[in-house]
């Protein structure tokens, strides 16, 4: 029988883009554009990012080493207000076993001619799994993967 | 034009009632039983209930003064251990305005004569609602109306 227990964390992180809120913010819209920066390192095997961004869509998309396990990640869409605000709950699963629940709010701030994202993380990590420290690590990874793929358009 | 905000918060609440987890498990996943604590006025005539207490199942539901400001619960189970934890995340609107989404945990330990429930809710308030405190009081008047539940049915 699996030992329940729970932790819950909250991180916050900040980033500064040169690209205005309105491409930050179509680089978490469309499918197409957010599967460029998001999902796990170079050398995972991937499944095709499948989004419905609208409020009360979903959003899901596995991947992992050769090796694996695979990861799973699968979101709800809760509040999108354009160019400003999305705020979506999401669970991660490695192979069957669901590691986490998060409620994640990204916020989006014209700064000059450019962006600040606000991203906030409030998670419960469940069953001994994962922590707030690897998470808060892996999403900074995302962002710089963001931030890679914005300067490249 | 709205001005848009984000407040973060978390609160935790905890509670011990003489009831078995199993019990306190049921008071959580059954619609009757729940509609019978859940709600912190319970003078308000509910008007849309609709309660699929399943992992990815969903609750709604339409409350409010009569006549007055329609409080709507949207919400959907995503952790569903029996007897032990339940995490869900809500939203609340009043009338079209959401004014906030939370992920709520609720744990069930057994204990001598009964059952500790820890509940946290971690939420993100939203465009200048940010009545914390309110929310807190709120989710603090159901968990005592269910341990008045389990102490009336001892007494019965």
């Amino acid at each position: 029988m699996t030992e329940r227990s729970t932790k819950h964390a909250t991180f916050t992180i900040e980033r500064t883009f040169s690209a205005p809120p309105s491409r930050v913010f179509a680089a978490y819209a469309d499918a197409k554009s957010k599967a460029r920066w998001f999902g796990g390192p170079e050398d995972w095997e991937k499944s095709n990012l499948k989004l419905d961004f609208k409020v009360g869509g979903r959003e899901s998309v596995s991947g992992g080493p050769p090796e694996g396990p695979i990861h799973y990640y699968n979101a709800i869409y809760q509040d999108i207000v354009p160019d400003e605000r999305i705020v979506l709950t999401y669970e991660l699963h490695l192979d069957k076993t669901r590691i986490s629940v998060s409620l994640g709010t990204t916020e989006f701030k014209p700064l000059g001619s450019g962006t600040r994202l606000l991203y906030t993380e409030q998670a419960v990590f469940l069953d001994g799994y994962d922590d707030a420290g690897l998470r808060e690590q892996g999403t900074r990874g995302l962002f710089d993967n963001l931030a890679r793929s914005l300067e490249m358009q | 034009m709205t001005d848009r905000n984000a407040k973060h918060a978390t609160f935790t609440i905890e509670r011990v009632y003489p009831a078995t987890p199993a019990r306190v498990f049921k008071a959580w996943a059954d619609k009757e039983a729940k509609t019978a604590w859940a709600y912190c006025h319970a003078e308000w005539p509910v008007s849309d209930h609709v309660f699929d207490f399943r992992e990815g199942g969903r609750e709604h539901l339409v409350t409010g003064p009569r006549g007055g400001t329609r409080h709507v619960f949207d919400a959907v189970f995503l952790d569903i251990v029996p007897d032990q934890r339940i995490v869900y995340a809500y939203d609340m609107h009043l009338d079209r305005r959401r004014i906030s989404v939370s992920l709520a945990t609720i744990e069930l330990f057994a204990v001598a004569g009964g059952t500790r429930l820890v509940l946290t809710e971690q939420g993100v308030f939203l465009d200048g609602y940010d009545d914390i405190e309110g929310r807190e009081e709120g989710t603090k008047i159901g968990l005592d109306n269910l341990g008045r539940a389990f102490a009336d049915q001892r007494a019965a």
